[in-house]
């Protein structure tokens, strides 16, 4: 494996008023990782992914990401897109290229096949013309992990992609994500609450408290 | 029916003009104020619009001005990160809107202005809409509605997925800002001649059958144009008839085709033919 660092933290201090979630973070993520963030609530984990994408400001360090040249995938938490939105998935998939859209930002043939591909490659084959509201809560997290690879980015991160869904899902998408990981040599940084589907995924996690990071092996729950 | 629109087109032509024209921007913009939930938005920027209308008047300033103004420094004024607050921006809509229906009464109140007048500055009347009314609303509302359809993809990312839409490199604030710019604009533009009710109506009404009849965006937005400009013309040709008033009449005319599309997707459900 590459020894590149894609993600580097150096110190990164964010706080909200005067609340400090993260106290002096220091991470380096490697090309080709895949790097779980664990811990409990309110440890910092989605603080961390924000400041990563540039989200928030950070009060104090240098968060250093190729994300200027190459927009990184990203997957939010469950709940943020409302179904009420009368928006098939495949159209929710395509929001993905919309920086390689031209000016008109109007989608072109091969566009619509990357969608299309994309969404087979992760089993939702013929599902794509489904509104969010019509689909099963694995299948609306498989649509955003779709828009998130579907312009075929260096980093994908994801913020609890498996929070809310029941065992068998749950499997499905972490089997995904090793895939695209292992296959296609994505970087994965992810913000996850349990460590029982991390075993075979990933070397090392990182183990966030109180704002600060430390990298361990993950335990065999 | 045909009959009393040939009546209706030679005697009240720039009523119908500028009732099909707000009926279609106001229709367009409201799929996105009610798949925000932002509903309340509608109403108080139309009383904010009256408000600005009325304060022109009493300036002798041009009313769409007077109008366009105040709205559009509420659009700022709501855009702006007000989470310090710790309201929701419903709560500081409702403020907005109480001040500035009462703020209305009051400037017209005192401005010695007639009943009638009165009446029509605050709740519109269509039917007197003037050749100039009918240029500021064509100068203002076609390419407000242009704006919304050339920008739609950036403006429904915006609305449908803040922060990705942010990590891929969309400018939120500069597309939510100019959607409802766009949505101060037509408000403003509308107002004199369609009033709160009706201004409201078609931002609202139109918008929910459109939701009703689709899930593709783009077809419950087309829906949503057809039902305000069925409505409209429904509406207008019938108050004509009954010689009752333009706006109201064309309200219930909008309701009524909601309540047979929401009736028709009902029985849909009932018989199985579609999920809920």
């Amino acid at each position: 494996m590459s020894t590149v660092s894609l993600i580097t933290c150096r110190g990164l201090q964010v706080a909200y008023g005067r609340e400090m979630v993260l106290r002096g973070v220091d991470l380096e993520v490697v090309k080709g990782s895949f790097l779980p963030l664990v811990g409990p609530n309110g440890a910092g984990k989605t603080t961390l992914l924000m400041a990563i994408l540039g989200l928030v400001k950070p009060s104090a360090g240098t968060v250093e990401t190729p994300f200027a040249r190459r927009p990184p995938g990203y997957v939010p938490q469950q709940g943020v897109i409302d179904p009420l939105f009368p928006v098939p998935a495949s159209q929710i998939v395509a929001m993905g290229l919309y920086p390689h859209l031209g000016w008109w930002k109007k989608l072109g043939k091969q566009d619509r096949r990357a969608v299309s591909g994309v969404l087979a490659m992760l089993g939702m084959d013929g599902q794509g013309s489904k509104t969010f509201a019509q689909l099963s809560g694995g299948m609306r997290q498989k649509t955003l992990i779709a828009r998130a690879l579907v312009a075929r980015p260096e980093v994908l991160i994801l913020d609890e992609p498996t929070a809310g869904l029941d065992e068998e899902s749950q499997q499905e998408i972490m089997a995904h994500l090793v895939a695209i990981n292992r296959q296609q040599g994505c970087t994965i940084v992810m913000a996850h609450h349990g460590e029982s589907l991390l075993a075979d995924a990933a070397p090392l996690v990182c183990q966030m408290e109180h704002g600060r990071v430390r990298l361990r092996e993950p335990s065999h729950v | 029916m045909f009959s009393g629109l040939s009546e209706l087109i030679g005697s009240f032509p720039h009523a119908l003009a500028a009732g099909l024209l707000i009926g279609l921007t106001c229709s367009l913009l409201g799929v996105f104020v009610i798949l925000q939930r932002v509903v309340f938005i509608g109403i108080t920027l139309s009383e904010v619009a009256a408000l600005g209308i009325a304060l022109a008047m009493t300036l002798h300033a041009p009313p769409v001005l007077g109008a366009a103004v105040l709205t559009l420094s509420v659009v700022i004024l709501l855009a702006l990160p007000l989470e310090f607050m710790r309201l929701p921006r419903d709560a500081i809509l409702g403020l907005i809107f109480v001040v500035a229906s009462s703020l209305a009464v009051l400037v017209v109140a005192g401005s010695g202005l007639a009943l009638h007048e009165i009446k029509t500055l605050l709740y519109g009347d269509l039917i007197l809409t003037s050749p100039t009314d009918l240029a500021v609303m064509v100068a203002v509302l076609l390419p407000v509605a242009a704006v919304l359809l050339i920008f739609l993809r950036p403006i429904l990312y915006t609305f449908l997925d803040r922060k990705a839409s942010r990590v891929l490199g969309i400018k939120v604030l500069r597309w939510e800002l100019l959607y409802f710019c766009c949505l101060g604009l037509a408000v403003s533009a509308a107002s004199q001649a369609a009033g709160a009710l009706l201004v409201f109506c078609y931002l609202v009404v139109p918008a929910a059958a459109g939701l009703l009849c689709s899930r593709r965006l783009g077809l419950a937005m087309a829906c949503s144009a057809l039902v305000a400009i069925l409505g409209t013309l429904a509406g207008l040709v019938y108050s004509l008839r009954a010689d009752l008033p333009a706006n109201q009449t064309i309200v219930v005319a909008v309701t009524i085709l909601f309540v047979l599309i929401a009736a028709t997707r009902a029985v849909a459900w009932l018989f199985g033919r579609e999920r809920p």
